[in-house]
């Protein structure tokens, strides 16, 4: 079911970084491996070693009984410190240079995570959209991070480190994306019982692609066109879907909910769950908590009609 | 041979006077400390099934992706239990276990300063366990994994009483540990033979020592985080809740300062396990006896300085982050040191390769993965990669299990013998040993993968994203090999209690004075102490031509006597 | 020897204990700061008054060792009572101010500075009373003839446990009542 929406998006390990921020971590991290690879070896040779050539032969005599040795000691401390002080330098610069202070930078994106599903801001405009988070590249941003509930952690390794979103806290983070893609991440701190499905897309355009889709998303939701969609909105209204979702440019101004005025343009539904259609969709309206236990969307009992009027007044929110 | 007197509580012990054909009846009211380090050793080995069976579905779910065998719900309430188990009631009762039971006869009392109070700490950490498992039947087990953060576990976000239960559980199981360490510390410093000076303690008795002390700094922290969420959840207080004007971020404070000790509590008394075993093993002393004393006091000192960096993540700011990253720099180094006290002290020995050096030899290497990993967590940036993900979950069961589980599977087989009377049977101990080894790394090793690949820890399902299918099945069936170990160990332990070989005395030519009673020890432990005049004090009894406290800068030129001590039945091969 | 070191060590592991209550309560009082009314909610004068008995059961339990060291034993009767009804008149106060807080519907659930403060005199109070327990107990054993020509270290033991709950009791009073105090003062 999930297969398929993640063929064409960017590989998304620490090591395929998409941000210098990203990569100034790739780059402390591979020497890390490398010098932590070294100590590894250095101790399995000898483990190995000392435990081959000094296993008991048969009657032997006990061994010469020595207690220590003050200059191997030394050396024993003074290696790894050595290493230390220098991983920790290295640490402090990269640290400055990810995460350096905001200074009165305004944020240019305020992310809210809830549980479970992403609230994205874009201050100076009236965008609010969830989940799907346009970003441009080339562009140095500056991310303000928000908890509505619990604590949640925003986490696309190909885009840098991690940072909490705590309830009554402001956190930020840096972020500068070199080439367009789709960026994969997650949540990463426990917030309940849909952790899982709290998947994090990130969409990186061009500029160009970028100031088109925030025109496109400025706008009000499309008018429904045919009949059935119609019946959709008018549903959308009355069944009190509207009480926590808001859809600009009808009376639907809920803000528990995702926003859901562009809700036919994002290519996955439910935090990344699944593939936006009119398949899941249905299955989505129809119980709630058989496809997403625990989920804080009540069930409805609709009719089949209706479900099908209401998947196809959503579908068409592009 | 002059004696020495063996130090006795002032008061009588009432079990002395109980038979044992009273059956459970005398278990259930014994103060003895080695029946009641039984009782927590088989305690520790009844949690560990039990979190086992957890984790094995735990893994069983995450098997393939989008998998539906458990539902969420389930899911984080059994690694909640896993985890909060496996500290609290498997680790700690194991380490308990061993201390109550070794270290008055290594010091050669001939029981704990305070019996009774030994038995109260015992059946209060088990009311505290029955207690947290009381939560399945009581309306659901606790549901924000085992460091159980703020809000998530306010009535708001978990209404279930679970949390209530893990609140009561650990406060039950921490009086116990407090009031075990307070009775370790004086049994320690009051009941040694008055010939053992603090400086002719065996090493494990010096990490128990210090160890205590980290107890008795580091719990009432948990204590008082597990009280005021009480409050909170029964009495709406407002300590955790932001709504309330409370802060999240103090529970992560105050839990860190008790976990991040926690995490050296349950390996310090391992490193005096291995301190005991790679000497015995390797006949030779230890290399570095006080610089193993001196690593030990300085991680104590340290582990109360490096919490934040389990909240590097948490938007603290450079300035308080540098100044953690430093302090958790610094404490890998006398953690590291003593893998190379340990090489040293095996460095031109004369290895015998029992089980128990076998899982000594095997904890070096995967002790030091795991320690390698954790280094990565104090530089910074790479924690901000890293943390909440996998290589966490490998991170930690590298020192948890390599450490840890190690060092008890070695001090099992080590001390099995003295406690039992009996010996294991050799060559299903080494079929178990390898078999756990391989199924240890199987599991873990490519959880490190996982991390780096974006997999963050703690989730029910993943999208079937490339390679994390093949990884996570790989980790399934490494599982499920380490899950077969434990049965065949429960098998090897039974049948050796039941028709084990009987054991000597001292199988294994030992050097401290537990080896000097009878296997098992009789009700009073010794009429008389073997002189003590260095940390070898049986070897020295043994080879008094070579004894340590006579050895200048003079080799021996004979041969020590011809006692076939070394000779022992468990060696079959 | 060892009840000597067995209470150091519990003492100071509740020290720990207490330590943790005190930073959370200063943490909360400086970083989303209580309102001054809500201090002003507290009655420095007449606590001070009950906190003096406190410290004074501190002397008088003092006292009682010292005259069980010289085998003094009504001296050592009349001590303990004392202690006892020093130690029931602070808990008298306590319980006065917290039906008065109540009274003015300040409670743990109320606000963060109800949770705060609560907690942490309701702890202390909770010391107070288990010593007083124990002293009752042990003034019980001493009036029914226990420790007539005994060398128990008893005594020496619970003091040591007394004297710490007055000195929490004394930073308790510092932290919750007068540096408030002096604050709406100067600020």
């Amino acid at each position: 079911m999930t297969g398929q929406l993640f063929l064409n998006i960017n590989p998304s390990s620490i090591f395929d970084a998409a941000s210098p921020q990203a990569a100034r971590i790739r780059h402390l991290t591979i020497e890390f491996i490398i010098a932590a690879s070294a100590i590894l070896i250095l101790v399995v040779i000898l483990t190995s070693f000392i435990s081959i050539k000094y296993r008991s032969k048969r009657q032997q005599e006990d061994p010469k009984q020595i207690t220590g040795n003050r200059t191997l000691e030394m050396w024993m401390v003074g290696v790894p410190l050595a290493l230390v002080i220098l991983f920790f330098f290295r640490s402090l610069a990269t640290m400055n240079a990810v995460l350096p202070d905001r200074g009165n930078h305004s944020p240019d994106i305020i992310i809210t995570g809830h549980q479970w599903f992403w609230e994205a801001v874009y201050p100076g405009t009236t965008i609010t959209t969830a989940n799907e988070i346009h970003l441009p590249v080339g562009k140095r941003i500056l991310m303000q991070l928000n908890a509505a509930d619990v604590i949640h952690d925003w986490w696309v390794p190909a885009l840098g480190g991690k940072m909490d979103m705590i309830p009554g806290m402001n956190n930020y983070l840096w972020v500068t994306i070199d080439r367009p893609g789709i960026y994969e991440g997650a949540c990463s701190e426990f917030c309940g019982q849909q952790h899982a499905w709290m998947r994090i897309r990130v969409v990186a355009e061009s500029p160009g692609d970028y100031t088109l889709w925030l025109r496109r998303e400025a706008a009000g939701a499309h008018v429904p066109q045919d009949t059935l969609a119609r019946a959709g909105a008018v549903l959308f209204l009355e069944s009190t879907c509207s009480s926590c979702h808001r859809v600009k440019g009808t009376a639907a101004a809920g803000l528990t909910g995702p926003d859901l005025t562009h809700f036919g343009s994002r290519q996955t539904m439910l935090t990344g769950m699944m593939a936006n259609d009119s398949v899941n969709l249905g299955r989505w309206l129809t119980d709630p908590q058989q496809v997403k236990p625990g989920a804080h969307m009540p069930r409805f009992i609709f009719a089949k009609d209706s479900i099908r009027a209401l998947t196809a007044y959503l579908e068409q929110l592009k | 041979m002059d004696t020495i007197l063996v130090p006795e509580p002032e008061e009588s012990l009432p079990s002395l006077s109980v038979s044992n054909d009273q059956g459970i009846l005398q278990w259930i009211s014994s103060v003895d400390h080695k029946q009641i380090g039984i009782m927590y050793l088989w305690l520790s080995v009844l949690f560990l099934v039990v979190a086992g069976i957890e984790i094995l579905l735990v893994r069983l779910q995450l098997a393939i992706p989008n998998n539906h065998f458990l539902a969420p719900e389930v899911y984080n309430q059994l690694f909640t239990m896993h985890g909060t188990t496996m500290i609290f009631f498997v680790a700690m009762p194991a380490i308990f276990g061993f201390t109550t039971y070794f270290v008055p006869l290594m010091i050669g009392a001939n029981d704990m300063a305070f019996p009774r109070l030994n038995a109260f700490s015992f059946w209060t950490t088990f009311f505290g366990g029955s207690l947290l498992y009381f939560s399945f039947i009581a309306g659901g087990a606790p549901d924000a994994g085992w460091f159980n953060y703020a809000p998530l576990n306010e009535y708001n976000y978990s209404s279930s009483p679970g949390i209530d239960y893990y609140c009561a559980g650990l406060l039950f199981a921490g009086i116990g540990t407090v009031t075990a360490s307070i009775n370790f510390v004086v049994t320690i410093l009051h009941y040694r033979v008055p010939a053992m000076s603090l400086k002719q303690m065996p090493l494990f008795v010096w990490m128990i020592l210090i160890n205590s002390f980290l107890i008795l700094a580091a719990f009432p922290s948990l204590n008082a985080a597990l009280a005021m969420l009480l409050l909170d959840r029964q009495l709406h207080a407002h300590f955790f809740s932001a709504a309330g004007g409370g802060s999240a971020i103090l529970w992560q404070h105050l839990f860190w300062l008790f976990g991040h000790p926690e995490v050296y509590i349950v390996i310090l008394p391992i490193f005096g396990i291995f301190s005991e075993v790679f000497p015995v093993f390797s006949r030779k002393p230890i290399f570095g006896y006080s610089m193993v004393i001196g690593s030990g006091i300085a991680i104590a000192l340290l582990a109360f300085g490096v919490w934040v960096h389990h909240m590097f993540a948490t938007g603290l700011g450079n300035t308080v982050n540098g100044f953690f990253a430093a302090s958790s720099l610094l404490i890998g180094i006398p953690t590291g040191v003593k893998i190379f006290n340990w090489l040293a002290t095996m460095h031109g020995g004369a290895i015998r390769f029992s089980v128990s050096m076998l899982f000594a030899i095997a904890f070096l290497i995967e002790f030091t993965i795991g320690g390698l990993s954790g280094i990565s967590f104090a530089i910074v940036p790479i924690d901000w990669q890293l943390t909440d993900t996998y290589y966490v979950v490998a991170h930690l069961h590298f020192v948890f299990i390599g450490g840890t589980l190690f060092g008890l599977l070695s001090g099992l087989f080590y001390w099995f013998p003295k406690m039992s009377g009996r010996a294991p049977d050799q060559r299903l101990s080494r079929w178990f040993f390898w078999l756990f080894v391989t199924g240890f790394n199987i599991t873990f090793l490519v959880q490190h993968a996982l991390g780096a690949m974006g997999m963050p820890r703690r989730v029910y399902t993943y999208p079937n994203l490339p390679g994390w299918g093949v990884l996570n099945l790989i980790s399934t069936i490494g599982a499920f090999l380490m899950a077969g170990a434990v049965g065949l160990l429960v098998y090897i332990l039974v049948r050796a209690l039941n028709k084990g070989a009987i054991a000597a005395s001292d199988p294994w030519d030992a050097n401290t004075l537990e080896w000097t009673t009878t296997s098992p020890p009789g009700l009073k432990n010794f009429d008389r102490v073997i002189p003590v005049k260095s940390t070898r004090p049986f070897r020295d009894y043994k080879r008094p031509e070579d004894a340590d406290w006579k050895r200048q800068e003079v080799a021996y030129t004979e041969k020590p006597p011809d006692i076939d001590i070394t000779q022992n039945n468990s060696h079959g091969e | 020897m060892e009840n000597k070191l067995m209470i150091k060590l519990v003492v100071g592991t509740e020290a720990m204990f207490f330590l943790a209550l005190i930073m959370a309560y200063v943490y909360f009082s400086l970083l989303p700061g209580f309102s001054p009314q809500q201090a002003d909610h507290l009655d420095i004068r007449s606590t001070a008054i009950f906190s003096a008995f406190l410290f004074s059961s501190s002397f008088t339990f003092w006292r009682a060792e010292m005259n069980f060291k010289q085998g003094k034993m009504t001296r050592l009767k009349g001590w303990l009572l004392l202690t006892l009804v020093l130690g029931l008149v602070f808990l008298f106060g306590q319980g006065n101010e917290y039906a008065r807080l109540l009274r003015e519907n300040v409670s743990i659930s109320s606000s963060l500075f109800g949770t705060s403060f609560f907690t942490l005199t309701g702890f202390h109070g909770l010391h107070v009373f288990a010593g007083l327990v124990v002293i009752s107990i042990i003034t019980a054993l001493t009036f029914m003839g226990d420790y007539d020509r005994s060398t128990s270290s008893v005594f020496g033991t619970v003091g040591i446990y007394w004297h710490f709950v007055d000195i929490v009791w004394l930073f308790v009073f510092l932290i919750v009542y007068i540096l408030p105090h002096f604050h709406k003062i100067t600020g």
